[in-house]
């Protein structure tokens, strides 16, 4: 870990946006990706031949194969396109892609976005093992995987579902005022209790929705930075970290890493090199501003103490104390976070990236939180199998 | 050497169906008494490889020859289900098995080959019999109160110790188009003449015992045990007053209390009538269908068969854990006897032979440099100290305790309660593993962190369209 040289201070932020994420019945993914870029290219002034190199994130075979997708609708005339897939973090691992593409020199500037079509597949829930998996090694549905962490939460830190619905309420109340989001409405502690259950203790409003959307970013050199369009307040990448674990965690023997299902050992790992690499030794002072993986909602408690925002075992404390609130210490999901934009999978870290970019930039009308300086971006994808964190700040 | 048998077991499902919850879904008069009834996710294979548990509960597998499967409700028709049952077992691989079909005699007629195979042959010591039945009847007819799904082995040897000695059998073939299914026209089994089949196979059935007693000088008041099988009650009775068999040493059928099991039904008979044995005792074991058997055997050692219903569940044991169903409609729903879209994964043959070790065989890793015990079988590095190709093959216990779980709405697959406890599971022994758990009542009370559970072989679905089978915890059920 200590070995790792990084990318600290070598790319910048110079135009972001994405799309109205929802039901988009009328758009499909080739549309939300050309409306995601289009916006990205004119708030970064740039027409779209200035780009030399594009990284995608996809998660499902059915919206797109390969990096070509992105050449069907942008023609981007032959420049390399490359396709990630790393579950929850295809996103931001495209955009850590194409960090590395800019900090190696090989290219000036590069489009980083990602992309997911999922309501056509219909909207009850993510395709499962009809099209992969063993034959009949059990595969949990995702609410039913993180449920299992629920249930250990629970048992050891004496958790509630009313902890849990906490997290649903306050991502719906930031979610309110975003423009953007896929839902608009406040919700009631009570509403969450009583809504119909999916994988015991989680039920419907502790779960993200089924959603469509795009986001893109176009990146460059904090150097070739001071020409263009955010000359002044262009965003620095800090520090860019992905831990990949198991695909399996109900395998991990029960003296194994991770095997206490109360934390994500990827989350706890990229945010350790993350933190490292960006210099912060203090995250719940330093980082501002957070867009934290929130599908379920025990994922975004423990995430928030694999993060060090808090100690093992009081995030719902916390977060009932208003630490993690939109003005809280550490605002954690003021865009309303996955509970209020659903997980279009492969867009989601794009997404989170540009709301923080904006936090940053104090254009983030509406649900600007005051005085953002550092930010910090997470996913966590599969069976908690992969994490990553990227922390932004502003340029010197 | 002597042959006979050297251990049984049986499995009945956990379910009871009262009869008059049949009487009352289709208004028909009642007949007293339940009858036990396999969830969806059971058939003959998973039935049987229960009982072949039992049958082996303190017998190495890998000491046994042999595998017979009797059924006529085998799953395939082409491709057995012997090596399946043998593999997950986890018996040798050089054995000898074989399927014995078609007719509800199957059973008997296994056994009598297995002798036949043990006396020809000398490196063949032992054959376990497995005989399972689920023979599903036409809703709203009357066979509704009879077929019942259970399954029953014998452990057939030679050997100077045997509790139970084999001293003859007789068999005899005929053909009449009694109860019967076509293999494609057929959903569910046809009859013509109940009346005629009835005259017919009693003849069979009288006929096989008389000519074994009389073969060995046997006279009626000299059997002590006549453990034959007859599907209806009232004949059942009859038949012992036809052989003349003294006061109390017919079997009673347990058509009342368990049902009409078909393949399985003389060994349960049997198991059932050796709960008294008396020493040197005569005992007739005798199973019909095209034809009929008869086997006669004697109680060698009284003391070894009374331990066998002291080590072996058998069906007694099993019996004392049945739940009565209380909701018909939840019980044909889960019978999928319904019109419904019903859930299906893929599947790969390929994956499920290379993988048999992990998902039939039920082993694990065991990790020699830190002694970490991981499940599946596919590692090469230690989940725990990620040392390099030190992982060896371990046998998995078949209990654990549940570290944690969750109780899923969204179901997939046959489970006649919901929620679905899907479980990660601590194992005795070590290994952590994910299984589904079926035979559990009200979820929400009843599955906590720390529950013990044990492991049942089921099947799972039909991805690819064959029969996918793994295991799933349940209750501790004895």
């Amino acid at each position: 870990m200590s070995k790792i040289k990084g990318i600290r201070d070598k790319v910048a932020i110079i135009g972001c946006d994405a799309t109205k994420y929802g039901e988009r019945w009328d758009k499909n993914q080739y549309d939300l990706l050309f409306e995601a870029s289009r916006d990205a290219f004119k708030d970064a002034g740039i027409k779209k031949d200035e780009v030399e190199a594009a990284w995608v994130g996809i998660y499902y075979y059915f919206t797109g194969m390969s990096g070509s997708t992105v050449e069907d609708i942008l023609r981007l005339d032959g420049i390399p396109i490359t396709r990630t897939e790393n579950y929850c973090a295809s996103g931001m691992d495209a955009f850590r892609n194409a960090c590395f593409g800019v900090a190696s020199g090989a290219y000036d500037v590069v489009l980083a976005c990602g992309v997911e079509k999922l309501m056509d597949e219909g909207g009850s829930g993510l395709p499962g093992f009809k099209i992969f998996g063993h034959p009949v090694l059990p595969l949990p549905s995702a609410p039913a995987m993180f449920s299992m962490a629920a249930t250990r939460c629970f048992h050891e830190f004496g958790w509630t579902k009313e902890d849990l619905a906490r997290v649903a309420v306050k991502n719906h109340e930031n979610g309110f005022y975003h423009p953007k989001a896929h839902f608009h409405s406040k919700i009631t502690v009570d509403q969450v209790m009583k809504a119909p259950m999916i994988a015991d203790p989680l039920g419907r409003f502790d779960c993200c929705a089924m959603s469509d959307g795009a986001a893109a970013l176009i990146l460059t050199t904090p150097e070739l930075a001071e020409s263009y369009a955010h000359a002044d307040d262009y965003i620095v990448v800090k520090a860019n970290a992905i831990s990949n674990r198991t695909n399996f965690p109900w395998y991990i023997p029960s003296n194994g890493p991770g095997a206490d299902f109360t934390s994500f050992p990827a989350t706890v790992k990229a945010a350790e090199y993350a933190y490292k690499e960006a210099g912060i030794t203090d995250p719940r002072k330093e980082i501002d501003a957070a867009e934290v993986h929130d599908c379920f909602t025990i994922t975004e408690l423990i995430n928030c103490q694999d993060l060090q925002f808090c100690d093992r075992g009081m995030a719902a404390e916390e977060l009932k104390n208003g630490t993690f609130n939109w003005d809280g210490e550490t605002a954690v999901n003021p865009s309303g976070g996955l509970k209020s934009f659903g997980h279009p999978i492969g867009s989601t870290g794009c997404r989170m990236l540009q709301e923080i970019t904006k936090q940053l930039q104090g254009r983030a009308e509406g649900r600007q939180v005051p005085d953002a300086k550092v930010g910090l971006c997470h996913n966590l994808g599969g069976a908690f199998s992969v994490a990553s964190v990227t922390i932004l700040g502003q340029r010197d | 050497m002597p042959i006979g048998i050297k251990s049984y077991g049986a499995y009945l499902p956990r379910w009871l169906l009262p009869r008059d919850l049949i009487a009352k879904a289709w208004d028909f008069p009642s007949i007293p008494g339940s009858k036990a009834v396999a969830s969806e996710d059971e058939d003959s294979i998973t039935m049987s490889v229960e009982a072949g548990l039992d049958c082996l509960a303190s017998i190495d597998p890998k000491s046994v020859d042999g595998l017979f499967f009797a059924s006529t409700t085998q799953v395939y028709t082409e491709k057995d289900s012997a090596s399946l049952i043998a593999t997950v077992l986890d018996l040798r691989e050089d054995i000898i098995t074989a399927d014995f079909t078609d007719s509800i005699k199957s059973g008997t007629t296994a056994l009598a080959r297995a002798i036949d195979t043990i006396k020809a042959n000398k490196d063949i010591k032992s054959i376990l019999i497995v005989a399972a039945d689920t023979r599903e009847p036409e809703p709203s007819t009357m066979w509704e109160y009879g077929y019942a799904d259970g399954a029953a082995a014998l452990l057939v040897a030679e050997g100077d110790d045997l509790p139970l000695v084999i001293d003859d059998y007789y068999s005899i073939s005929a053909n009449v188009t009694g109860p019967w299914k076509r293999t494609h026209e057929d959903k569910f089994i046809r009859t013509f003449e109940v009346k005629m089949d009835a005259q017919f196979y009693v003849k069979s059935i009288t006929k096989v015992m008389s000519e074994i007693m009389k073969r060995n000088d046997l006279k009626p008041e000299e059997v002590d045990i006549a453990a034959y099988y007859y599907n209806n009650p009232r004949v059942h009775g009859r038949i012992s007053k036809m052989m003349k068999f003294p006061q109390g040493a017919a079997q009673n059928g347990l058509f009342f209390q368990l049902g009409d099991f078909g393949t399985p039904m003389a060994f349960m008979l049997l198991m059932v009538a050796l709960k008294r044995p008396k020493e040197d005792a005569k005992v007739i074991l005798a199973g019909y269908g095209d034809g009929a058997d008869a086997i006669l055997m004697h109680i060698k050692d009284r003391k070894a068969v009374r331990e066998l219903s002291k080590t072996h569940l058998g069906v007694a044991g099993h019996q004392k854990s049945m739940i009565v169903l209380n909701n018909y409609s939840k019980f044909i729903e889960n019978k999928e006897l319904l019109e419904k879209d019903r859930y299906v994964r893929k599947s790969s043959a390929v994956t499920m032979w290379r993988d048999a070790p992990a998902i039939y065989k039920w082993y694990g890793l065991k990790c020699t440099s830190c002694g970490t015990v991981q499940y599946p079988t596919t590692a090469r590095s230690c989940a725990t100290c990620r040392a390099d190709d030190q992982l060896e093959l371990v046998k998995l216990a078949h209990k654990g305790i549940i570290f944690t779980y969750t109780l899923d709405h969204l179901v997939g697959g046959a489970y006649l309660d919901t929620p679905v406890p899907r479980c990660v599971i601590d194992l005795e022994g070590g290994g952590r593993v994910l299984l589904n758990m079926t035979e559990i009542q009200k979820p929400e009370e009843n599955v906590k962190i720390g529950m013990e559970v044990e492991l049942t072989f089921r099947k799972e679905h039909e991805g690819a369209d064959f029969h996918n089978y793994y295991w799933k915890c349940r209750p501790l059920r004895h």
